[in-house]
């Protein structure tokens, strides 16, 4: 980036997503976001990722290729089956592919792009689906009554504790995630423009490099293993089956 | 929820229309969701089912191949067994060959000792026979001898007064005298 851009900048701004464009669809007018077509980069990237790792693999020789792609699925295997039990296992695919794709979004940051996980709508999808998928597990585990009963568990006077925290586990999930990368960009952001006023904006040079290692590389991963991780104590905690009384 | 809030030092007018910076769209949360479930779809199909299936394949061939090696130790050892025993039958039966060969040998040893002996008293018997038969010619030898000598000495002491037959006969007669005396 020449100096001069550098050193005009005078304002430092961080902005919502870009509505990208939009169309009309039986009738409803949909703006599709900056984020969206962002994930549906990340969408191609994974699928290229998925689909490399997973082909041609055979039982003797071990390649790295496949060692790789037999340590992601035994560790989310794993991670499951110690988060959440083994009757949870049909979670591992969903536990798996959040976590890659939260991951590789928050790091399309390093590309320049604006992380879809920098996104409110995005990460708060997420943590609506762990609320439908919590409250699909109380009624599965425990029926109607069971549902209800979790409620004023373990005292009937906890209920509206209950009531408060039902929503505020996705909630606080979700704020966390968007607001740790979305930080993290602000932050990446902050460094750069002001080291830009700096030496005639050489100090850009490395310094900023540092500090997105640990904020935009670091973080996102991080971040998506705390988000996936609290999605599976979150689903297996609404387990409210009888036997368990 | 439409509220926009900006980090601005100084503001300025965006030429492209965009979200606030915290705000929630449905139509994102809906292609979020969509675009979540292709990718856990892809994660499944690609990556999860795949290693999934070759793991427990592995697992399968693992089990077999453990199975296998059990089989195949135990099938070895009783071969080795059954070797230790025909091993061991036949080292007894090298004890017997062994002992019945000493036994042979050694009564073959005495069967010609005794043989030996035999024939050496057969020999010794039949050399005395033969120092007896020397031992007859030789003095009919030497009688002989002694007769034709006396004949010859007596022809000398009496000068052809006597024909040889006629002194013969009488010195016959006196040696067979001397030859019952001995």
């Amino acid at each position: 980036m020449p100096t001069e851009c550098l050193r005009t900048m005078s304002e430092f701004q961080v902005q919502g997503p870009l509505q990208s464009f939009s169309f009309d669809l039986f009738g409803l007018h949909i703006i599709v976001s900056e984020s969206i077509v962002v994930q549906w980069l990340v969408m191609l990237i994974l699928g290229v990722l998925f689909f490399v790792l997973g082909r041609n693999l055979s039982v003797r020789t071990r390649s790295r290729r496949q060692m790789l792609a037999e340590l992601i699925v035994t560790f989310f295997k794993k991670a499951v089956n110690d988060t959440m039990g083994e009757q949870y296992s049909k979670f591992t695919a969903y536990i798996g592919g959040l976590f890659f794709f939260s991951c590789l979004s928050s790091l399309m940051g390093l590309l320049g792009l604006r992380a879809p996980t920098a996104d409110l709508s995005v990460v708060a999808a997420w943590g609506l689906t762990t609320f439908v998928l919590v409250t699909r597990n109380k009624f599965k585990t425990g029926g109607v009554k069971g549902y209800l009963k979790s409620f004023i568990e373990p005292m009937p006077f906890m209920l509206p504790f209950n009531i408060i925290s039902e929503p505020a586990n996705p909630v606080s999930q979700t704020l966390r995630h968007f607001a740790n990368i979305l930080g993290g960009t602000v932050i990446s952001g902050l460094i750069y423009f002001s080291l830009g006023h700096i030496a005639n904006g050489f100090a850009t040079i490395g310094i900023p490099a540092i500090a997105s290692l640990y904020f935009d590389l670091f973080s996102a991963v991080i971040q998506a293993y705390i988000f996936v991780t609290l999605t599976m104590t979150y689903i297996a905690g609404g387990d409210c089956s009888p036997s368990d009384d | 929820m439409t509220e926009e809030i900006v980090l601005t030092v100084a503001s300025e007018t965006a030429e492209q229309a965009r979200f606030s910076l915290v705000s929630i769209d449905l139509s994102t949360i809906v292609f979020t969701l969509i675009n979540t479930l292709i990718i856990v779809f892809l994660y499944f199909k690609f990556l999860h089912k795949p290693v999934c299936q070759m793991l427990d394949k592995r697992a399968e061939t693992v089990n077999k191949d453990m199975d296998d090696a059990n089989k195949a130790k135990e099938e070895a050892q009783a071969v080795k067994a059954e070797y230790e025993q025909r091993l061991q039958s036949s080292k007894e039966e090298a004890e017997k060959i062994l002992t019945e060969a000493n036994r042979r040998a050694s009564q073959r040893e005495e069967e010609i000792i005794a043989q030996a002996n035999e024939e050496a008293a057969r020999v010794k018997m039949q050399a005395e026979q033969a120092i007896e038969r020397e031992k007859k010619r030789a003095v009919n030898e030497i009688k002989e001898e002694i007769s034709d000598m006396v004949v010859m000495a007596a022809g000398k002491v009496a000068q052809k007064e006597i024909s040889a037959s006629d002194n013969e006969e009488i010195i016959n007669s006196v040696l067979a005298q001397i030859g019952e005396e001995n």
